[in-house]
């Protein structure tokens, strides 16, 4: 793709985002076979933060230590977020914290998208949001506007000047995905590594992608299980069948939960009401003792 | 006047001093004809014997009889020394030949051949050979060395390998863009991905 092309069809360019006039995605409007999606079960998190370090691993994270955290630089795709419930007397020792596992929302309505002035971050057709390093040139518009604040920018060279891997811990980088440098905005990718590995043994196979086929590196580390990952256009994978028993739809920003009092259901997704039609599905925890 | 002239002179003179950077800049990627370097290799081993026709004395080796991954796997494989010796030990004809001496020597200090890597992709591009050799040699059924020959040129005619092709992303994309038709008996086309991120890791 030229610079001449891009700039000479960058509106059907941009067109690939799946929302249209409609307001929501339109799938007929942008048919593909697979659509990747989430479910994270917030009963089963233990908030061991296993899921963080298994991203690390996998995606050539680097560590960059206190300091730098400190200074709001940090570079974990994958969070483990802490909420304590308060009353006026202070914590409610009982329920202990609550966790909530956050990273890249894959939102099909992306506000990331929208605004990277080099279409560095665009759609693609298996619906995640893509990041080319290569293209990306630090403008950090993306991450001022992702509601979710789960971009991450490289403020340093962390390979070479940083030397977030000293010998030998080089040898245990992933050779399947980047090791990024100095000025690009990164996110949580749902493991396209391994989203590719799949569909590609699963067309040489000649059958669709099945959940068998592929698991996140948070997934498979979760200890209790409450990953779960797969299409979502295919009704017989686990995620569809969350989907679908928490009555939580793709294209509706506001689900049956929130929609009708009285329910059993848990399904929600983070800040629906902005309408970025994010592609995880949280399942609400349940305890007795709740308010 | 003045202050035109001045003005002037000051923009031819930015035009030169711009220019001549440009020429000072980076060597190109590509040679002006695509063609890339010589690259010395620690045999000399000959593609046109083993893949070429049988009218240029070639043996017309299938090239994945060597570079065995290229349908199973992202990457074509160089093959192990293991693979030369299986038949080279009983070609008696050709033993005494100096590459083939060179080739034992290897053999029996027990050490793989150094080669060096002739068509060398960015560490932040995925090059997928199952792909292309499953779609185009095993669906459309296409000679071999036509579809290895895409990207990699007319191999079977060259001693060591050298990149024919510019392998650059606007060279790859001129072909994905393009509608081509899915098997040699329908009428359906499809192209390629474009997708950045099918390629950029």
């Amino acid at each position: 793709m030229s610079v001449s092309n891009l700039l000479e069809n960058w509106s059907e360019f941009r067109h690939t985002h799946p929302v249209d006039d409609k307001g929501y995605p339109d799938w007929e409007a942008y048919p593909s076979d697979i659509k990747w999606a989430m479910a994270i079960d917030l009963d089963a998190c233990t908030g061991c933060n296993a899921c963080s370090v298994a991203c690390y691993a996998e995606n050539n994270l680097p560590v960059v230590g206190k300091e730098k955290y400190s200074h709001g630089q940090a570079m974990h795709w994958m969070r483990i977020e802490r909420y304590w419930d308060e009353n006026d007397s202070g914590f409610q020792a009982d329920q202990g914290a609550r966790f909530l596992p956050m990273m890249c929302q894959q939102c099909e309505a992306a506000p990331c998208e929208t605004v990277c002035p080099v279409g560095a971050t665009n759609h693609t057709e298996d619906g995640l949001n893509s990041q080319i390093y290569n293209r990306c040139i630090g403008s950090r518009y993306c991450s001022a506007n992702c509601p979710y604040k789960v971009r991450y920018f490289n403020w340093y060279n962390y390979p070479e000047q940083e030397n977030a891997w000293p010998a030998p811990l080089n040898q245990q980088l992933n050779p399947d995905l980047t090791v990024r440098t100095k000025g690009v905005m990164e996110k949580c990718t749902f493991c396209k590594q391994r989203t590719y590995t799949a569909r590609n043994n699963a067309k040489t196979e000649g059958r669709p992608v099945q959940d068998s086929d592929v698991q996140t590196a948070c997934q498979e580390a979760c200890p209790t299980g409450a990953i779960t990952f797969g299409n979502l256009h295919n009704p017989e994978s686990q995620v569809a069948k969350q989907w679908q028993s928490q009555q939580v739809d793709l294209i509706k920003d506001v689900q049956e939960k929130d929609e009708k009092e009285g329910n059993r259901l848990r399904g929600y997704r983070i800040l629906e009401e902005l309408r970025p039609y994010p592609s995880v599905m949280y399942l609400e925890r349940v305890r007795e003792s709740a308010v | 006047m003045k202050c035109f002239l001045r003005s002037l002179t000051l923009l031819v003179g930015l035009f030169f001093y711009a220019s001549s950077h440009a020429a000072d800049a980076l060597p190109t990627l590509t040679t002006p004809d695509d063609v890339g370097p010589v690259i010395e290799q620690p045999i000399e081993f000959p593609h046109f014997r083993h893949a070429g026709d049988a009218k240029d004395g070639g043996m017309q080796i299938n090239c994945m009889y060597c570079h065995t991954y290229a349908r199973r796997s992202m990457v074509a494989g160089i093959p192990p020394i293991q693979k030369c010796i299986g038949c080279h030990q009983s070609i008696e004809s050709v033993r005494d030949k100096p590459r083939i001496q060179k080739l034992f020597e290897y053999w029996d200090a027990k050490k793989a051949i150094p080669w060096k890597k002739v068509h060398d992709l960015p560490d932040f591009v995925r090059f997928n050979h199952e792909r292309h050799i499953q779609r185009f040699y095993f669906q459309q059924d296409r000679p071999y060395q036509e579809v290895c020959g895409y990207c990699h040129g007319n191999v079977k005619a060259m001693t060591v390998a050298q990149r024919q092709k510019p392998i650059t992303m606007g060279w790859c994309a001129s072909c994905h863009q393009k509608d081509h038709l899915v098997s040699a008996n329908s009428s359906k086309t499809g192209h390629g991905p474009n997708d950045c991120f099918t390629c950029h890791k």
